[in-house]
């Protein structure tokens, strides 16, 4: 097990040393870039958004919930559920979504390019493959997946200051008080490192499997799902390793 | 012109072909035929350097080409064109981009002459109208032929075709083999042709080689296949019902039995 995770890894290093070399035409990466971005980033603007807006609303209520001592202030909702948002919501939960809706996308893609020779034909025109497919989806989704982030976070915000309205649950100026209370910025340059450090883990391991698939079509199926149990579990772990490195 | 030789390669252990050695010639066009699983892909990856072999070797003229640094087989690689069994087609792309793809990364030229270029190699394998088409949209007679495009857009050297009319139907497949035939005429193209389609071998089969097991069985001519003493090869070519009884009629040799 140990030698197959040690093979696993080194063909994993050999295939980004071939995704980042300099490409053939830095016109041709744009607009493969602009692309990845509309596929990968854009298009889970959507889910990420209602995703967010729904677990807002649930952290207020839950944290309503459990702060039944009248000592302490209603505006602590408003800072739990900000916290738990800008902690660990918007980076390491959203990023294991990406990692289903995101690794599956690009795993299955490439994993049909091979099984259907495509990548054998980029290859055979003296094409480096790995860089002209795998490197924009790598960067459109490192640099612009923090985006979403922000996005997560102020949607995630949104929803529960929605659900207050609709509810009552607590005044909204207590609320609107709890979100700006003792507010860190660093919490933010931690959670938008996370986004970057788990978004290259899915684009990269992701790619890996579906660049490598074997197998016809079931072979892309069992591609696509080790991607993502693979880069489900490494995002679990650099999580704990950036947690305890920047906080 | 391509050579061959004593080239070797291995799976697990096990050669998926050995020891063959071949010469194949420019303005013609040379098959490889075989069953299915005999080794003829596999020949083909290892002369386009898809597959390394671990023994022999391929001369494109007088280069070793498989013994050539990565950077300078890239330099090769953009006088090569294949056709692959699926077409390998590029999904993302229309037929005209799937055109385009080479030129974009291996010519200096402009939009307009690009355009120029991939209208032109659509047009001369009878594809007009599809420029905006994605392969999804096309059939699979169309499909080759935008792939026979592609493959000729930097003007190669060397044309390389795997099964080129698997899934089609006979008159769509004579007609892929006699485009492939004139293209390798008119430009002068050293072509390598995989099949298992006799039609093919009767209809364009300049010269031809057989592969039993990985290993090269017979060699020779189209007008001597018919009658060479090898029993695989004509195994091979009278596997069929049809096949068997029209020799009997026509011909002097003696099938075997059901």
């Amino acid at each position: 097990m140990i030698r197959k995770f040690l093979y696993e890894t080194g063909r994993y290093l050999m295939f980004l040393r071939r995704v980042f070399t300099r490409p053939e035409k830095w016109r041709l990466l744009l607009r493969q870039f602009m692309t990845e971005t509309d596929k990968l980033v854009l298009n889970s603007v959507p889910l990420i958004a209602l995703i967010s807006v729904f677990i807002g609303a649930v952290l207020v209520i839950q944290t309503s919930n459990n702060m039944t001592s009248p000592f302490l202030p209603k505006m602590y909702i408003g800072y739990m559920a900000r916290e738990s948002l800008v902690l660990e919501f918007c980076s390491t939960m959203v990023c294991l979504i990406l990692a289903g809706k995101i690794g599956s996308n690009i795993s299955s893609e490439l994993g049909t390019m091979r099984i259907t020779e495509q990548i054998d034909a980029m290859e055979m025109m003296g094409v480096n493959s790995a860089n002209f497919l795998v490197l924009p989806k790598i960067l459109s989704t490192t640099i612009l997946n923090p985006l979403l982030t922000m996005m997560s976070f102020v949607m995630g915000l949104v929803g529960g200051y929605l659900l207050i309205l609709m509810t009552g649950i607590i005044k909204t100026s207590d609320y609107l008080t709890g979100i700006q209370f003792a507010f860190n910025g660093y919490y933010i340059t931690y959670s938008l490192v996370k986004t970057a450090v788990f978004s290259f883990i899915i684009s990269s391991i992701s790619a890996f499997y579906g660049y490598w698939a074997t197998g016809g079509s079931l072979g892309v199926g069992r591609s696509a799902t080790k991607a993502i149990v693979t880069a489900s579990a490494m995002i679990l772990i650099f999580n704990l390793i950036l947690t305890r490195i920047m906080l | 012109m391509i050579t061959v030789r004593h080239l070797t390669k291995y799976f697990d252990g096990r050669p998926a072909i050995r020891d063959i050695s071949a010469e194949y010639l420019p303005g013609q066009c040379s098959l490889v035929i075989g069953a299915s699983g005999s080794g003829k892909t596999v020949l083909l990856k290892s002369i386009v350097g898809l597959l390394e072999p671990e023994e022999g070797e391929v001369l494109l003229n007088d280069t070793v080409f498989n013994r050539l640094s990565p950077m300078e087989k890239k330099k090769i690689r953009s006088r090569m064109g294949m056709l692959f069994q699926g077409s390998a087609l590029f999904d993302f792309a229309t037929a005209l981009e799937n055109v385009m793809f080479p030129l974009d990364f291996f010519t200096g030229m402009s939009s307009s002459e690009k355009l120029d270029r991939a209208r032109f190699c659509l047009r001369r394998v009878g594809l007009e109208g599809v420029d905006r088409k994605y392969p999804s949209e096309l059939s699979g007679g169309m499909q080759k032929r935008v792939g026979i495009a592609r493959a000729i857009a930097l003007n190669p050297q060397y044309l390389f075709c795997d099964e080129p009319n698997s899934g089609l139907d006979p008159q769509t497949s004579v007609m892929i083999d006699r485009l492939i035939q004139e293209i390798t005429q008119e430009y002068g193209i050293t072509t390598v042709i995989n099949t298992h389609d006799m039609n093919s071998v009767m209809e364009i089969g300049d010269k031809v080689i057989f592969i039993y097991k990985g290993e090269k069985c017979w060699e020779g001519y189209r007008d001597s296949i018919m009658t060479s003493d090898c029993r695989e090869l004509e195994e091979f070519i009278f596997a069929s019902r049809m096949a068997r009884e029209l020799r009997l009629r026509y011909g002097s040799g003696n099938p075997s039995q059901d």
